[in-house]
């Protein structure tokens, strides 16, 4: 069986991305760059009714529109629409303008039906009904253990909380969007896409073509958070319009679409009740909650992929549990997989609760952690984020910072499993000693051309900018999908068996003992005239899973006007292996970012009269500028013992719950729903609906 | 957007008698070219202002400074004689949009800007605002919008340079009909307050030339609180001026933005502070007056002592 090398020149390095003078210069193709010869621009007709019976869609004037070359309904007959902005038609056409004016002359025939897109009012046994044959809100997913009543009634300390999280949504600056072309050879989609094989698996059922007609091409793409798997909607729709019109049609969503159809993270209400002993050791949880992952609610979508259910009492270990959860369905777009789907949301509610626990308890919130959490690689993390964060010195008791400007910490905890397999690729050695490596992943954006390179270079002794990396592209060996921290450990293993198999042909075929380094240029020679191919497939041994991860916040509040601004977040993460120390921390870096977006500003907000997404554009729907973000400091614990894990999703798990535990400390009270806006802090501090108080 | 057709007249009469036929002016175009996306405009004529002619100056006078309104936000932003002088109107100026849109936005289309309220904007909501029968804020989702109004449309006004302007009592100079006239800046949003329809006191050939500012010897100040540290807009904001001597000042003023369709100010509070010695319970006394009849709705109570504590220290950073 493989190994790492013990000692690496190149791995763990901290290498600047390949293509990062593509990006900068603007060379880089991103999917929504891609312009085929005769490509006519997409459209979609959505739904302007959260809830309807549609009975006709009438296109033909929308034909008639000079330069439009194709309309095409989403499905025929009769239909039920369940929230605003879902698809019934597309149109294509040779200018955005023709499309544009296309959308306003299409004619539906519809019947309004009663809808709710508020989760407490949607609950209510009363409420309209999203699906027909069913209550919105699910049977409770109950899991008990212990005996939990008795445990409570003998705790030392009792702490309860009612937690909330918005529904959030994905928002890659790139869109979701295809350019699709259909032809007689076959299909070609240049895909927005973290899974070129899933969109190609997905592109062909719906096309009813086989799959090896259908290639998908990915070089550059802009985000995509778990909500980019599938051709969606707007691909399938795009392939039509292809073959009806005779020629490539490109469908990239508005930012307004955008907010309306393709994912989001789901709500979630959680009431928490959690006891310990004298001694802090935790001995009862009690959890309800609900949430919503918009029309496709219900137990059965519980779980990982996107669903409203989630882990708890999360990485803490408590003897007696009761923990009841249900999905309750709204009309508005269905939740997908998003980065670390359930654990922001467990670990913003369970980390709040430990907090006031350890407030109840008059102990140090660490020190709780310490004594609840086993696990060994946290333990480490907290005891290194101690020292680096200061904590003994900043951590002082709640609201206790003189003046209206107050400083407070905080910390919470991450795990997550992540793990990848499967991946195969290949490697060409030319005689004039290029190498070029083929592998079918996709760059979701995180560097993965890099971690190519970087494992390439450390087995044949080069540099990373001597190899060519080529990825995106279903023609090449096949690889997984970009989610749930798989694509390093998933890829690098499978550039690794390749590049070291291809490495033995060298020096056999050159009759060099070791081709690498200096000798490379020679050992390529001896080649002749043709260029060596060689494969490999992921092995076992060189990957594995679990990430551990522990944050530390530093927030100031203004308690006159209830406006936080972060100073600074502490990040210590583990991922085994480390591939690239730059990518590796560029990648948390996002991920605390997208956490304090979550923890301060982030929030789809429904309007219960008319139906629709009040906030379907980043003037309202608030992401962080640079503005916002604070220092962010990164302490990777390396651990190549465990080979190679990813990092994605535990970097943005803890970081809400540290703010909004720092945020209490501060003030002295708990904001229990995130976003913690102003308004929110305020009236945590009890300031609002008082006319003239101080 | 609908297609439109597009012209740039040479004089102010040209551009007046174009917004005539259905034609709406076009500066920056950061607001109208919004509205024309998200169909809630679709003119038939767009007619480009940015060439009319003596638009583009800051010069001072006398006794007043002018500003012309093809002038960008960037440039007020920049301007160092302006931050000197009006240091509140520079200050309002930095916190608008984000340098890309100050680079273009205008002290026009500032001023002249429609309602950001979110059901206003959307394309699908046929609201009071639009002509419709019903405020959704009013029951509705209504965390930004006013805690004062004077008819059943609850969005506020929105404009940062209004807010300062009105604290240094400038005067908009408009293009109304065949002759210029000079509105105060209550003037100038007067229509909003008891209009449901109106944004301001303007109709759509009314046309912004410039704004006059008297240069009083008075200091000014500007501070807003949002939920993002930059590129978003204000939940409150508040402007003041006055002549200081020592902590003692005199006539004052203290404008509110975000909190009504109209520049927020009470007259009975200018005339509490004449004369006054500045100090905490003024300056708190001074901002009960002003949230006196605020009448909050069920999400946008907190404006309320975010309101009081900018109004406490903005009469502060005047003193300071």
């Amino acid at each position: 069986m493989l190994s790492w090398p013990e000692k690496r020149e190149v791995i763990g390095q901290a290498t600047l991305r390949v293509d990062a003078p593509a990006k900068v210069t603007g060379a880089a193709r991103y999917s929504s760059d891609v312009q085929p010869e005769g490509w006519l621009y997409g459209m979609i007709y959505r739904s302007r009714w959260p809830a309807a019976k549609v009975t006709a869609i009438n296109i033909e004037k929308a034909k008639q529109i000079p330069g439009i070359k194709a309309v095409v309904v989403e499905r025929d007959g009769e239909r039920t629409v369940r929230f605003y902005g879902e698809e019934l038609a597309a149109v294509a056409g040779t200018s955005k303008q023709a499309c544009l004016d296309a959308l306003l002359v299409i004619e539906v025939e519809a019947t309004p039906l009663p809808f709710v897109v508020k989760e407490e009012t949607a609950k209510n046994p009363n409420s309209s009904r999203v699906w027909p044959d069913a209550a919105n809100l699910s049977d409770p997913n109950v899991r008990e253990k212990g005996d939990v009543d008795k445990a409570f009634a003998a705790a030392a300390a009792v702490v309860e909380g009612f937690f909330t999280t918005p529904t959030q949504l994905h928002q890659p600056l790139e869109t979701h969007g295809n350019t699709v072309s259909v032809t007689y050879d076959g299909v070609t989609c240049w895909a927005s896409t973290q899974g070129i094989f899933s969109v190609r698996d997905g592109l062909a059922d719906y096309l009813e073509v086989p799959h090896e007609k259908v290639r998908v091409i990915t070089d550059h793409m802009g985000g995509g958070f778990g909500s980019k798997f599938g051709p969606g909607a707007e691909g399938g729709l795009a392939g039509r319009l292809s073959k009806a019109a005779g020629a490539p049609v490109k469908i990239m969503l508005t930012r307004f679409d955008q907010s309306l159809a393709v994912g989001n993270r789901p709500s979630s209400f959680q009431q928490i009740k959690l006891g310990a002993d004298a001694d802090g050791k935790m001995v009862a949880f009690e959890m309800d909650s609900f949430g919503t992952a918009g029309i496709g609610a219900g137990a059965s979508s519980a779980g990982g992929g996107g669903g409203a259910g989630f882990p708890a009492p999360y990485i803490y270990v408590v003897p007696n549990i009761r923990v009841k959860q249900s999905s309750v369905a709204i009309n508005a777009g269905q939740s997908r997989a998003f980065r670390a789907p359930g654990h922001p949301i467990a670990s913003f509610g369970m980390e709040s609760i430990v907090d006031a626990l350890a407030v109840k308890l008059k102990m140090d919130p660490v020190e709780l952690r310490l004594k609840n959490d086993p696990n060994k690689i946290r333990q480490r993390e907290y005891a290194i984020g101690i020292e680096r964060f200061g904590w003994k010195q900043k951590y002082k008791p709640p609201g206790s910072s003189p003046g209206p400007i107050k400083v407070g910490v905080g910390c919470a905890g991450a795990t997550w499993g992540g793990g990848g397999r499967g991946s195969e690729a290949e490697v060409r050695i030319n005689p004039d000693g290029s190498v070029e490596v083929r592998c079918g992943t996709q760059d979701l954006g995180t560097g993965t051309r890099t971690l190519v390179a970087v494992v390439a270079a450390e087995v044949f002794g080069l540099k990373p900018e001597q190899i060519t990396a080529k990825i995106g592209d279903t023609q090449f060996p096949p690889s997984g999908g970009s989610g749930g921290s798989s694509t390093a450990p998933s890829v690098c293993p499978a550039i690794f068996v390749a590049c070291t198999n291809a490495l033995q042909d060298l020096q056999k075929q050159s009759g060099m003992a070791d081709a690498r380094g200096s000798n490379w240029a020679a050992a390529c020679r001896k080649l002749g005239v043709n260029p060596l191919t060689s494969h490999g497939k992921w092995q076992e041994g060189l990957s594995s899973s679990g990430a551990g991860g522990v944050q530390f916040a530093e927030v100031e509040v203004d308690t006159e006007t209830g406006f936080v601004k972060v100073r600074k977040i502490l990040c210590v993460q583990d991922c085994g292996l480390i591939v690239d120390k730059l990518t590796c921390e560029t990648q948390i870096n996002g991920g605390v970012i997208m956490g304090l977006g979550y923890a301060l500003y982030e929030e789809r907000v429904m309007d219960a009269t008319t139906g629709v997404v009040l906030n379907p554009n980043f003037e309202t729907y608030k992401v962080p500028n640079f503005a916002d973000v604070p220092e962010i400091e990164v302490i990777l614990v390396d651990m190549p013992e465990r080979g190679v894990i990813g990092v994605g999703e535990p970097a943005t798990i803890p970081t809400a719950g540290a703010i909004a535990n720092a945020v209490a400390n501060a003030i002295g009270v708990r904001v229990n729903s995130l976003p913690i806006t102003p308004a929110r802090v305020l009236a945590a501090l009890g300031k609002v609906g008082k006319v003239g108080a101080a | 957007m609908k297609s439109f057709q597009y012209v740039s007249p040479r004089t102010v009469d040209g551009a007046v008698s174009l917004a005539a036929n259905q034609g709406r002016f076009l500066a920056g175009g950061i607001d109208i070219l919004g509205e024309m996306k998200d169909y809630i405009a679709s003119p038939q004529l767009l007619v480009n202002v940015k060439d009319l002619p003596a638009t583009r100056e800051i010069t001072s006078g006398k006794e007043s400074w002018t500003i012309g309104a093809n002038v960008t936000i960037s440039e007020i932003e920049q301007h160092a004689e302006l931050k000197r002088v009006f240091p509140g109107l520079q200050q309002a100026a930095a916190e608008v949009g984000s340098p890309q849109i100050r680079n273009v936005a205008t002290v026009g289309g500032n001023l002249a800007q429609h309602s950001r309220c979110w059901y206003y904007r959307h394309r699908d909501i046929h609201c009071l605002k639009k002509g419709g029968d019903t405020c959704y804020a009013h029951d509705g989702e209504n965390k930004y919008h006013s805690l004062f109004s004077g008819n059943p449309c609850i969005s506020p006004v929105v404009s940062n340079l209004a807010i300062a302007l009105a604290a240094l009592d400038a005067k908009a100079i408009v293009r109304h009909g065949k002759e210029e006239v000079a509105l105060s800046i209550a003037d100038l949003y007067a229509k909003a307050w008891d209009n449901p329809e109106a944004h301001n006191s303007l109709v759509p050939t009314d046309l912004v030339l410039r704004v006059q500012i008297p240069d009083g010897g008075r200091r000014s100040a500007y501070q807003q609180v949002s939920e993002k540290a930059s590129f978003d807009w204000a939940l409150v904001s508040c402007a003041a001026a006055a002549k200081v001597d020592g902590t003692k000042l005199s006539k004052v003023r203290v404008v509110l933005g975000a909190v009504a369709p109209i520049p927020w100010q009470v007259q009975a509070a200018h005339d509490f502070l004449e004369g006054k010695k500045l100090d905490d319970d003024v300056a708190a006394h001074a901002a009960e007056m002003i949230l006196k009849d605020a009448v909050p709705r069920e999400h946008n109570g907190y404006k309320v002592p975010i309101a009081q504590a900018l109004i406490r220290r903005t009469l502060k950073q005047l003193i300071g």
